[in-house]
């Protein structure tokens, strides 16, 4: 691990060019450009508040709708990552295939270019919630669950990338897998829904998707007293959560060093 | 140690590489069908199989083999895009390789973000990019496409900037795969003198080539792959001979043919130089000795001894029999010996294929015949064009 970071640190150039070039490259040909990664969690958000309005997800919970662009803006990271995942190593099967680097860039470069991505429209996100007089009371908090996140983002860019290098059966499972992971995590609806049918005792169940914990805490750092959520759970919840995710970033770490050996074979 | 001797750059030793054929890009269902009924045997491919050498620094090596030798696998080992499946690979010092002109280009990103993208693969920092930038695109003649997308490019100039970019990164060893096959003749030229100064610099290199001519004008050793095997190394003309030799035996058992009704059996022939040493490489103004062994197994009245000469692909260039040429034979029965002298050759250079036969006078019986059985090369000074070599003399005569 320690060998990772020297190596990482060794070739940033690289990792550097790489970044812009995924930049460049997911909105090169479009005409609204780097808009888009404002506009599609709008469109998103546009989306699940009709659909949460009819539902009547938003009757008697102030700030809902604050609470739903939260969601829908941190879901995005997590989304973005996945499904970039995928073409991550087979997308540059020419480079993998040609030329020698460490592997690890490929994935690394990936989660950070969505990172950026995140970052920008997390600024706009906390200018508007300042805008709509959120408290903001953990502002300060925020750059450690974005490190958090991704870690997690990380750890399943490194199995997927690689597990679709294999199976490409990955692709279809992901597609229906996120799409459960969705709504199994409290994007559009608040955790206390879930409370709701567990009892007392197994409500850190929700935290072993650490999702769960991620969206939570971002909340609550971002609106405070505000959120129309349960607002005080025990901490080891949460702990959950992080656990969950360091075991994911551990394990695609180990999957990916594993497997990239293998990827000139296969590509 | 005061030593002056060469210090070894590339060891490769023992290295075997298998490629996993059946599920290479294997979906689920696959695998799982396998697992459950129990026909999960792997079919393997064996690239290299027990490859040992060794390169010194500011070598040249060649490596030469037919196409599914394991050369571009060699490459890709080295380059560190493949790992060995067995034995190890060492190297020292930065590598740069053109596998494929202009490889880890990005079609979207332009000449000039390729060119950067290209030197931090490698590892070469930004400010020696910089400053090798001009040289990089005067070499590959650029200047004018320079900002646009390389998806725009040619060919042609999707290979001058990829070898521009490969050598300028300025390696210790340069890894080259078949690139001097394209780009135009001038380019050609530019690459080798390229590949020369490199030499002269003290630079290795490892260079496959199709093109037996240039590959031995710029090695100093060689090596043979066949079928994954190291089948030697040595000095270029050397290892070339070796290798004409294993390619004018595959190719001519691919339409090598024999046949007839067996009433006499040309048993055997040999082919000989003017000393008498059998041999497959002839001289062309030497020519060349066949020498006949036939046993005929009943009597068999007037039969005709034939041979011919085709070129590699079977086209028949000459052919003649005893009957031609005017030599009765009034039977034969038991075993003989008949032998025949062909030359000087009028042939350029290259590879051909003789065959023998033996028929009856009216050409109805066919007793025994070996169609293209024999490869043999010829050596000729001839500079034409073409199979035959005819003897030429211009005139010129200004103004008239």
């Amino acid at each position: 691990m320690l060998d990772t970071l020297k190596t990482i640190s060794e070739r940033r150039e690289l990792l550097g060019i790489l970044i812009i070039r995924n930049l460049k490259i997911r909105y090169k040909g479009s005409m609204l450009g780097f808009f888009w990664s404002l506009l599609s969690p709008a469109l998103l958000i546009m989306i699940y508040g009709v659909f949460a309005a009819i539902l009547r997800f938003n009757e008697g919970r102030p700030h809902y709708l604050l609470f739903l662009v939260t969601g829908i803006i941190i879901w995005q990271f997590l989304n973005m990552c996945l499904n970039d995942s995928l073409h991550v190593v087979l997308g540059n099967a020419n480079l993998v295939k040609k030329t020698a680097f460490p592997r690890l860039i490929l994935p690394l470069s990936m989660v950070l270019a969505n990172l950026i991505n995140f970052l920008l429209t997390l600024l706009v996100l906390i200018l508007f919630l300042f805008v709509m007089r959120m408290p903001l009371p953990g502002l300060g908090m925020v750059p450690v669950v974005v490190i958090w996140q991704m870690l997690l983002c990380l750890g399943l860019a490194g199995i997927l990338s690689s597990a679709n290098v294999y199976m490409r059966d990955t692709e279809h499972i992901l597609g229906v897998g996120s799409l459960a992971w969705f709504f199994l995590s409290p994007v559009f609806y608040p955790i206390e829904l879930q409370m709701e049918f567990l009892p007392d005792h197994l409500g850190w169940l929700p935290f072993l998707n650490p999702m769960t914990g991620i969206l939570y805490i971002y909340r609550l750092l971002l609106m405070g007293g505000e959120m129309p959520d349960i607002l005080v759970i025990p901490g080891w919840w949460l702990l959950v959560s992080v656990g969950v995710s360091l075991v994911v970033f551990a394990v695609g770490y180990a999957v990916f060093q594993k497997s990239q050996r293998a990827f000139g074979d296969v590509l | 140690m005061g030593s002056q001797e060469p210090e070894i750059v590339i060891a490769v030793d023992g290295v075997t590489k298998s490629f996993n054929l059946s599920g290479r890009t294997g979906s689920l269902k696959a695998r799982i069908l396998e697992r459950l009924t129990g026909r999960h045997k792997k079919r393997t491919f064996k690239a290299l199989d027990d490859v040992s050498f060794t390169v010194k620094r500011g070598e040249t090596l060649g490596i030469i083999g037919a196409n599914g030798a394991g050369k571009s696998t060699l490459l890709a080992l080295l380059t560190g895009t493949l790992f060995p499946t067995r034995g190890t690979i060492y190297t020292e010092g930065q590598i740069s390789s053109l596998l494929e002109l202009g490889a880890g280009f990005h079609p979207d990103l332009t000449g000039r973000e390729n060119i950067y993208l290209y030197g931090a693969i490698m590892g070469v920092s930004r400010a020696h990019m910089d400053s090798r930038f001009e040289a990089i695109v005067d070499f590959a003649g650029l200047r004018d496409f320079i900002d646009q997308p390389v998806k725009h490019y040619s060919s042609g100039m999707y290979v001058r900037l990829g070898f521009a970019v490969a050598v300028e990164v300025n390696p210790d060893i340069l890894l080259i795969d078949e690139v001097l096959a394209v780009g135009d003749s001038s380019f050609q030229r530019k690459c080798l003198e390229k590949m020369r100064a490199f030499r002269r610099e003290k630079k290795t290199m490892l260079i496959i080539s199709h093109d037996l001519q240039t590959i031995q004008g710029i090695s100093d050793r060689i090596v043979l792959l066949d079928k994954g095997k190291l089948l030697g190394s040595g000095s270029p003309a050397e290892m070339i001979g070796q290798y004409e030799g294993l390619v004018r035996q595959t190719e001519s058992s691919v339409i090598k043919r024999e046949w007839g009704t067996g009433e006499i059996r040309l048993e055997e022939v040999v082919l000989l130089d003017k000393h008498g040493s059998a041999s497959d490489v002839f001289h062309a103004e030497e020519g060349l000795h066949v020498q006949i062994d036939y046993r005929a197994v009943q009597r068999i009245e007037e039969p005709v001894f034939g041979y011919a000469i085709s070129d590699a692909e079977g086209h028949l260039l000459h052919g003649s029999n005893t009957q031609l040429a005017g030599l009765e034979i009034p039977a034969v029965s038991g075993r003989g010996k008949l032998s025949l002298s062909v030359g000087p050759l009028p042939l350029a250079s290259g590879n051909y294929l003789l065959s023998c036969s033996v028929h009856s006078a009216d050409h109805r019986h066919n007793y025994h015949r070996l169609d293209h059985a024999f490869p043999f090369g010829v050596l000729s000074s001839g500079k034409a064009a073409g199979p035959v070599d005819i003897p030429v003399k211009w005139d010129y005569a200004a103004g008239g």
